[in-house]
Order: C-alpha cells, then sequence, then structure tokens
C-alpha cells in the first residue's frame, strides 16, 4: 500500500528559522560555561568533551625518545595514570576569546582508521573474540546489579603531525608567554592506534556500573622529539607555573603514565590499589536532574577508577565514592 | 576526531565518546520539525514547539546517555513530551497549514493547497494516539522500533496501528478527501 500522500507534505525547515534557532542554542552554551566551570562536579568530563583537553592529554602521554641513534619510532604504553589538576576557567577564557581549539587540533589530525559505534555482542566470550583479548569479569557485583550488556568498540587509529605556530598558538592562547617550542618539532609525526574496547554494564535500578577493558594503546613517536619538554609545556598550559611544571614533570615517567586531566575546583582523586597495581580514582558530584514536579533534588556521587594490568588498561565507572566500584574492581579475574 | 576518542575511551565510563552536537542540531531539526508539522499542524506552531523542544535538549544534553538512546530517540522524546504539554495547555489540534507557498507557481500552488486541506483535514480527525504515530512515522521518519520504545507500546503493536491508520487515510485520500 502507497503512503507516499503522506510523505510528500515533508518539508525543510525555513533556513532563518534554523539560523535563528542555532544562535538560540549557541547562547545557552556561552551561558553554561562559566557557571558550570565553577559550580563543577563533573570532573574529568568537563575536559574529555573538548579537543583541547584531547591535545593536552595526548602531549602528555608522550615517551621521551630513546637514544639518539635508534632510528625508528619509539612506542608508549601505560602501566599507571596520574592526575593533573587544570583550570578550566582557562577553556572558558579561550571560548570567550572565539578562539577554535577544535578547528587547531583538528587541523592537525589524520584519521587513519575511522572509529566504529559500539555494537552490542552476545556476551564476555564473543566479546573476547571479537577484541582479541581474555575479556575479565569481577567476581564481586553491587549488590542488586548483574551484566545488562557486552559491547565491543572500535576507537581507530589516527596520525597526529605536530604544528609550531599552530601549538604556540594556542599555548599563548592559554597563558603560556613563553612557549619556547623548537622549530625541529614542525611536521613530527605521532601515530596513535586505539585497540579495541570491550564495554560491560551492570546494571541496578535505575543505577550503571560500567567497565571498560582493552590492550594498551600503542602511541608511535618519532625520534627528535624532548617529550618530556612537550610534556612540561602542557603542564603549563593547564595552568601551572614554570616552575609547578617543571617539579611536576620531574614525579613522572614519560614512558608510561597517562595524565588524566583534573578541573581544580571539581571533583577529589586519590591514588588506590587494585591488585597490586596503583589506580587513580576520580570522585565527583553528579550536577542533579530536575524533578517532575520543579522541587529542587541534591546532586549524585559519582566515581570512576583508572588502572593498568598486565598489558591491558580498565577503566570503572559507577554511582557513590568508591567503595563498591573498588571492591568490584579488586575481584576482577 | 582522534584526540578526542583516545582521552573518550579513557574516562568514557563517565562521559562516552563525545556527541557532536552541532551535527546533531543539522540532522535533528528536520525531523523534529516534521513531527510537530505532523501532529500539530501549523507551521508557525511547529516552529515554536521546534525551539522549545531543542532548547530543552540543549540544557540537558550533558545528562545525555549514549548508551540508553539513540541521541535521535533522545531528542524525539524530548520533542514528544514538548507536545503533550502542548496539547495540555490548549486541547486544540489544527490542520496543516498551508501559507507559506510563495516560491511555488499559482498552479502548484493551487494543487498544494488543496492536497495541505486534505490531508490537515484526514489529520485532524484522527484520535491523539494515531496521529502521534503518524507524526513519528513520516513526519521524524522513526523507526517502528524507535516509536515502541518512545511510546512505551509493542513494535507490532505500533505495526498494526501503523498500518490501520495509513489504509484508513489511503481510502479516504483516494474516495476525495473526507473519510
Amino acid at each position: 500500500m502507497s503512503d507516499d500522500f503522506l510523505s510528500r507534505f515533508h518539508e525543510e525547515p525555513r533556513g532563518e528559522f534554523a539560523e535563528d534557532l542555532k544562535r538560540r542554542l549557541r547562547d545557552i552554551e556561552v551561558a553554561e560555561a562559566e557557571p558550570a566551570a565553577r559550580r563543577r562536579g563533573r570532573a574529568v568530563p568537563l575536559l574529555a568533551g573538548t579537543a583541547f583537553a584531547a591535545a593536552v592529554a595526548l602531549a602528555f602521554t608522550l615517551p621521551p625518545v630513546r637514544a639518539a641513534a635508534r632510528n625508528f619510532l619509539d612506542l608508549f604504553r601505560v602501566k599507571r595514570f596520574a592526575a593533573v589538576p587544570v583550570d578550566p576557567d582557562r577553556l572558558a577564557r579561550i571560548e570567550r576569546g572565539g578562539l577554535d581549539l577544535k578547528s587547531l587540533v583538528s587541523e592537525q589530525v589524520e584519521v587513519i582508521e575511522p572509529a566504529r559505534k559500539p555494537a552490542p555482542v552476545d556476551g564476555p566470550e564473543a566479546a573476547s573474540a571479537a577484541a582479541g583479548l581474555g575479556v575479565r569479569q569481577p567476581s564481586v557485583l553491587p549488590r542488586g546489579a548483574a551484566l545488562a550488556e557486552v559491547s565491543v568498540g572500535h576507537p581507530g587509529a589516527f596520525r597526529v603531525s605536530l604544528d609550531v605556530s599552530k601549538l604556540e598558538l594556542v599555548a599563548r592562547a592559554v597563558g603560556v608567554d613563553d612557549p619556547d617550542i623548537p622549530a625541529s618539532w614542525n611536521g613530527a609525526t605521532l601515530q596513535v592506534q586505539a585497540p579495541p574496547v570491550v564495554m560491560m554494564r551492570y546494571h541496578r535500578g535505575t543505577e550503571d556500573f560500567m567497565l571498560l577493558q582493552s590492550r594498551n594503546p600503542e602511541i608511535e613517536v618519532p625520534e627528535g622529539i624532548d617529550l618530556a619538554r612537550l610534556g612540561t609545556l602542557g603542564l603549563r598550559m593547564t595552568g601551572m607555573t614554570t616552575e609547578e611544571a617543571r617539579l611536576f614533570a620531574r614525579t613522572i615517567d614519560w614512558r608510561s603514565t597517562l595524565l588524566v586531566p583534573i578541573p581544580v575546583q571539581g571533583g577529589t582523586f586519590r591514588e588506590v590499589e587494585v591488585r597490586g597495581q596503583k589506580g587513580l580514582l576520580v570522585t565527583s558530584m553528579q550536577p542533579p536532574k530536575p524533578s517532575a514536579d520543579g522541587t529542587p533534588r541534591s546532586g549524585r556521587w559519582r566515581s570512576v577508577l583508572l588502572w593498568a594490568d598486565g598489558g591491558e588498561i580498565f577503566a570503572l565507572d559507577g554511582p557513590g565514592q568508591g567503595i563498591e566500584i573498588l571492591e568490584m574492581a579488586q575481584s576482577i579475574r | 576526531m582522534g584526540g578526542t576518542r583516545l582521552l573518550g575511551w579513557l574516562v568514557g565510563a563517565v562521559e562516552r565518546e563525545p556527541v557532536d552536537w552541532s551535527a546533531v542540531y543539522e540532522e535533528e531539526l528536520p525531523r523534529v520539525y516534521n513531527f510537530f508539522r505532523y501532529r500539530i499542524g501549523d507551521r508557525a506552531t511547529a516552529e515554536d514547539l521546534t525551539a522549545l523542544a531543542f532548547e530543552k535538549a540543549w540544557r540537558a544534553r550533558r545528562r545525555y546517555r549514549r548508551d540508553r538512546a539513540a541521541v535521535s530517540t533522545w531528542i524525539l522524546a524530548i520533542a514528544r513530551n514538548v507536545a503533550i504539554d502542548y496539547f495540555r495547555q490548549t486541547r486544540l489540534e489544527v490542520p496543516i497549514d498551508d501559507s507559506d507557498a510563495e516560491r511555488e507557481t499559482p498552479e502548484t500552488v493551487a494543487v498544494r493547497h488543496s492536497d495541505l486541506r486534505r490531508l490537515g483535514a484526514l489529520l485532524g480527525e484522527l484520535p491523539p494516539r494515531e496521529r502521534e504515530l503518524l507524526a513519528l512515522k513520516f513526519g521524524a521518519g522513526a523507526t517502528n522500533r524507535a516509536i515502541a520504545k518512545l511510546t512505551s507500546l509493542s513494535e507490532s503493536n505500533v505495526g498494526t496501528i501503523l498500518h490501520r491508520t495509513i489504509g484508513g487515510l489511503r481510502a479516504a485520500w483516494d474516495a476525495g478527501g473526507r473519510r
């Protein structure tokens, strides 16, 4: 039975209306940016959504270059995570200043293998096969929680070409007056290969716990890049003074430590031990959801635990201040 | 973007791969607008309600969870609630508006006016549930599965209701107008 007579009245919204609404939505984004940064509870996500954060984080992940005699690429493997306090007001200032960081960064990124959306699989065994790793599961679950969904995502691979002039532009925009970036870095290419990610969602009432597991991402770094120097620059871009960045950088093993940006006014973080490995537990207060009748509600604590173990990296997210996810993580076999 | 994906993976448990809201706007605007066109009728109201739905979505966008629903379904759920609120306040459903046809020739305008009036009259006679399902299907282009999720009906029930409703409309349309 033809239903063309119904479809033919489909029409495009007026251009003037579409543009006007787009402006109104942009106004909402701008109005939210500063207060959201101030009241903060969503520590990690605040930066996760920005290309700037990605660029900084990527810089932090870079290992030192091996001996100059080596004429091939170095590899970086995550063994531990460390938190880096950042000043979210800097990001808000940049946005207000009109600097399009997203474009600046994206112009230097070349996608080698496109990301694919997570696809559900039948269970952990199927996920193991699809991701090419032995999926590990917790033997202890939070009371009332059960495995609800297993999926496998493919983050893909990409290449980042350093552009000294753009890097300096970004650095100066966030308040680093003397970036001092060697001209020889121009055109250096870093390649990131992110292996498949297994995501296991455990459900309880209205809450979810999410366990992610992946083989270590591989980051290839060309020789000639002083990555400790680049990392120090990244630290200054987060708001540290030159001296603070220098001291902090000395505590970092740039070959194996992945830094996670945490807004200074955001949640708390602490180092924890997970099955003999050092992990990072980040806790933040989530903004309250409005109730149907408009009565105020309080926010909820939420935590994420990051750790590496045996060539694989894990992230476990759940409600609360970390007690349940820590217990869950300790039971993963 | 690759860099975003890298960090997105690492903190994905809190906020999975970031949503490109600009792309969402471009993609979802016609669907939401046409949902209201089919559900409510006149163009001006459809624009007002579309704007209201998007503003609500934008203010709530940080609470969107990719693992719970596709972003298109999430926005349609907001649009649907906006329509429900609208009907609670107005208790009025009006025919599809055909007032903005200045770019067409007099002949096509005449035909189009006539067709729009006929369709508006037919839709106006539908019970609210049937009209809503048609708006989701033909206005928003939603699948039966997505409609089922939005309306809490079973997928087969959605298919049955749509089939019956379209059949009735088709017959009335072929008969020349009113059912």
